[in-house]
């Protein structure tokens, strides 16, 4: 430690001592730290940034917004894209593209004002059409695309004029403006889509405050200042183009790596810091910390309820009671993410809040359960019933991404000591694949990154299911409930119908929730005003570089 | 001579033949949708079914593959399932820098390989060879991964000598090769000392040595001479286990490469892509070790004649 930051360390000590010893609350603290996060001077122009991203392992660049199923891709074609609205706190949503629009009582039409100022960045220009091709295209089976999921009944787009397009729904759907806020439903140029066909993955164009340059398979996206753009999304806080001349995404799959590039100052900007970086960034005065709630489903345990031991749902019970989160999700990711209390991330509308503390750790419950089932302990403590033991297959694909095996390493230790013999089995995607759509397994996990808690349809409904779906839930009450939080258009009575649904998933341990990930940003001091949008995604278009 | 060589590529082809086929065999074996990987979570069966019939992957077994051959005869290794573009095109972005580093790091092993076992053997027994040997089973005991990371540490955060990004640039090449380099230089290191020790016992430096020739003559123009034939045929072993270590470095680096192309392809049953990989990846290793092959008659006498006179 130099003397500058021995000086720094101490000074901070302090203000923490003060802090504690006048009481100052935690909006005080807050209003500090935010103090220090955005410190005086005007925005300049100019400068480059350089993200390096985790982009995992995949040499592929996707970056079809409605093609795309992977959020690293989605990071970058945020920049690229807008949205004819845009998410904003409070479950509210903003004029983007779209200055205005209309639900229709019954919920099945959505009538958008389009603005009429606005150009791709291939010169031609964004209207009414475009919106109708790109929902047109989304929802083509022929196309493929990811998308699809999130238009959910979408029955067809009427150009009322250049400015006005009218969406119909065959039955009422209540996510749609929640989905249509995210980057997958971004809009993009159907000149561009017809121009470039197959290869428009490679060739994004879109309205955003970046346009694509150039990319280098696996290693790095190239995006340029949108000399025309003029048309930000509300609450952003300047108008105009961007201050940055360019950024430049690098892909760094390693996480030391990462945090490496960053202080040795190749970078000046990266994300998702692993747990052990994040205390030492937050506190630094040399570079800055941003983090903010990824909404989505969070990750989850699903236990295969179609085969035993999960068909008794007091054996689902007595595993989750056998699980301490709170110790794990601690020890994994020392306190930078907290856990879980219901399938949805905090800040999804409906979220049940009631649900928090509810449920803990109860080993002796489990015990005590599981004995009376029948599953009697063994000589090496596994437990047994009619000479088989007590064994769990988890199969996995993904590998420790997000620390997830370190987790399921400590749970595992935990489900020992009540008499589960946890077996762990890592497999190449299309074998994963397989096992899932056989139903040869006993747990699977997964995550979901989405806006609205309509997620858990996606998840638990037996409708909308594939064969690939990581749910076997055969629930009526469940699928009836799930399809009425679709089509409410009452805030209140669609969020009292989420808190059932929430209840009955963790009630019936069809999903066992367990960390609430904060996707965060680290950069250096000179970066300023990088922020995450209410989705949990990166925004650049007010980033400035500081001289 | 050129029989011999004619012989050897014959051989080669046969060799990747294999090697492709039976690469094909195994990826088909594999349980796991092609179609289902490609369209993502959460597609409906429809759209799988869609993707199923464009890439081809309701033909029969024996008809993909007997469509795949003829293509490789005719140059063409196919498309991409998951990005549709030639594979040929997707590996040449890829090769040039996998075989750059490759290249540079098996130059490195020898530049570093080489002296330290010259002098592990000279000093057989005494304190540099047991330095050597330390640093060496130091070195091979730390796994790729980890050497890799405790550089970057040291030379590009603490030091900030050497950059950690930068593709192919000198400066950002410097680590990983060196990583790479370095570990690889071990097995060669102990293959020199024990090849010289064995040689310096031999007959023929005794008979040498009474013909009244400098020490410093035997050593460099006979003995080394030998170390070498093995040392090659070691180099040639060890471009196998070096294209291994690249997925972990180019990984670890961030830099482009065939590793990382082939492990993330073969995760996604890209089976074209895979093929393509192995194909350069086998093809590659069957050039360099007919290279090795062929230097043998440059450097041994011996076989050179025996071959001659096989021609005869």
């Amino acid at each position: 430690m130099n003397a500058r930051r021995r000086a720094l360390f101490s000074s901070a000590t302090l203000a923490v001592l003060l802090c504690g010893a006048l009481h100052c609350s935690r909006a005080d603290r807050e209003a500090s730290a935010a103090s220090r996060i955005r410190p005086g001077g005007a925005p300049a122009p100019g400068g480059e940034l350089v993200f390096g991203f985790d982009g995992a392992a995949v040499t592929e660049f996707n970056l079809d917004p409605e093609k795309s199923a992977f959020a690293p891709h989605h990071r970058v074609i945020r920049s690229i894209v807008d949205s004819l609205v845009v998410a904003q706190p409070g479950h509210k949503f903003g004029p983007w593209l779209a200055k205005s629009w209309e639900v229709s009582p019954d919920g099945r039409n959505y009538t958008f004002h389009l603005r009429d100022d606005v150009t791709f960045h291939d010169g031609t220009k964004f209207d009414a059409e475009a919106v109708k091709f790109n929902l047109d295209r989304v929802s083509d089976p022929k196309n493929a695309l990811y998308a699809v999921s999130d238009i959910g009944p979408y029955a067809g787009s009427t150009v009322v004029d250049p400015t006005t397009v009218r969406v119909t729904f065959s039955e009422p759907y209540a996510p749609f403006l929640a989905n249509l806020a995210k980057s997958t439903l971004g809009i993009v140029s159907p000149t561009a889509v017809r121009k470039y066909g197959d290869d428009f993955p490679h060739h994004p164009v879109g309205t955003g405050p970046y346009r694509f340059r150039s990319f280098e398979p696996a290693v790095e996206i190239v995006l340029d200042r949108n000399p025309d753009y003029k048309w930000p999304p509300a609450g952003a806080a300047h108008s105009g183009v961007t201050w940055l001349d360019r950024i430049t995404f690098k892909n760094v799959p390693e996480e030391a790596t990462r945090v490496a590039v960053l202080l040795n100052g190749q970078a000046n900007a990266i994300d998702l810091v692993p747990p052990q970086n994040v205390a030492e960034f937050r506190t630094s005065s040399e570079y800055r910390l941003l983090e903010g709630e990824l909404l989505n489903q969070n990750y989850s345990l699903y236990l295969n309820a179609k085969r035993p031991p999960w068909d008794d749902q007091r054996v689902r019970t007595a595993f989750r009671d056998a699980l301490d989160l709170d110790a794990a999700v601690k020890t994994v990711y020392l306190g930078t993410f907290d856990r879980a209390w219901s399938p949805l991330s905090p800040s999804i509308f409906g979220y049940d809040k009631t649900l928090e503390h509810t449920w803990h750790a109860e080993p002796e419950a489990a015990a005590r359960l599981l004995d009376e089932v029948g599953w009697k302990k063994g000589p090496d403590g596994i437990r047994v019933k009619d000479g088989k033991p007590l064994t769990v297959v988890f199969v996995d694909t993904q590998g420790n991404r997000e620390k997830r095996l370190d987790l399921m390493t400590i749970l595992r230790k935990q489900l020992r000591d009540t008499g589960f013999d946890l077996k762990l089995d890592s497999q190449p995607s299309g074998a994963y694949l397989a096992k899932v759509a056989a139903g040869e397994y006993d747990l699977v996990a997964g995550s979901l990154f989405a806006p609205d808690p309509d997620v858990l349809r996606r998840i638990h409904s037996r409708k909308l299911r594939t064969s690939f779906a990581i749910s076997k839930v055969d629930d009526p009450e469940l699928e009836a409930l799930l399809e009425a939080g679709s089509q409410e258009v009452d805030a209140e009575k669609r969020a009292a119908i989420y808190a059932k649904i929430q209840r009955v998933v963790l009630d019936r341990t069809y999903a066992i929730p367990t960390y609430v990930l904060k996707y965060n940003v680290a950069t250096s001091q000179s970066v300023r005003d990088v922020a995450i949008d209410v989705n949990g995604f990166p925004v650049f278009y007010d980033t400035w570089i500081a001289r | 001579m050129t029989r011999r060589i004619l012989e050897r590529l014959a051989a080669s082809f046969a060799v990747i033949f294999g090697a492709s086929t039976l690469i094909f065999l195994i990826l088909n074996w594999l349980p796991g949708d092609t179609a289902a990987l490609i369209a993502g979570e959460g597609a409906s069966e429809e759209t799988i079914v869609r993707i199923r019939a464009q890439l081809g992957l309701g033909r029969p077994i024996g008809q993909q593959y007997w469509d795949y051959m003829v293509g490789l005869l005719h140059g063409d290794l196919g498309h991409s399932y998951a990005t549709r573009a030639p594979v040929l095109q997707e590996i040449a972005g890829q090769f040039p820098a996998t075989g750059s580093l490759a290249l540079a790091a098996a130059a490195v092993a020898i530049a570093v390989g080489v002296p330290l076992g010259v002098t592990a053997a000279a000093y057989r027994g005494r304190l540099p060879d047991q330095g050597i040997q330390v640093a060496g089973l130091t070195l091979h005991s730390i796994p790729a991964f980890w050497l890799g990371l405790l550089a970057i540490l040291l030379f590009s955060v603490r030091l900030r000598w050497l950059p950690v990004l930068g593709g192919n640039g000198f400066s950002a090449s410097v680590l990983p090769v060196g990583c790479l380099g370095i570990a690889m230089s071990v097995s060669i290191q102990r293959l020199v000392r024990s090849g010289i020790i064995e040689a310096l016992q031999e007959p023929y430096v005794t008979t040498l040595r009474a013909k009244g020739l400098r020490a410093s003559q035997i050593f460099y123009v006979h003995v080394l001479r030998n170390v070498a034939l093995s040392t090659i045929t070691l180099l040639g072993v060890l471009v196998g286990e070096l294209f291994s270590g690249l997925v972990v470095i180019e990984t670890l680096f961030a830099r482009p490469g065939l590793g990382r192309l082939a492990v993330y392809a073969m995760g996604n049953k890209d089976i074209p892509l895979v093929q393509g990989a192995i194909l350069v990846t086998s093809a590659t290793y069957v050039a360099v070790n007919l290279l090795v092959d062929l230097s043998y008659a440059w450097i041994d006498p011996r076989i050179r004649i025996a071959a001659a006179n096989e021609g005869a």
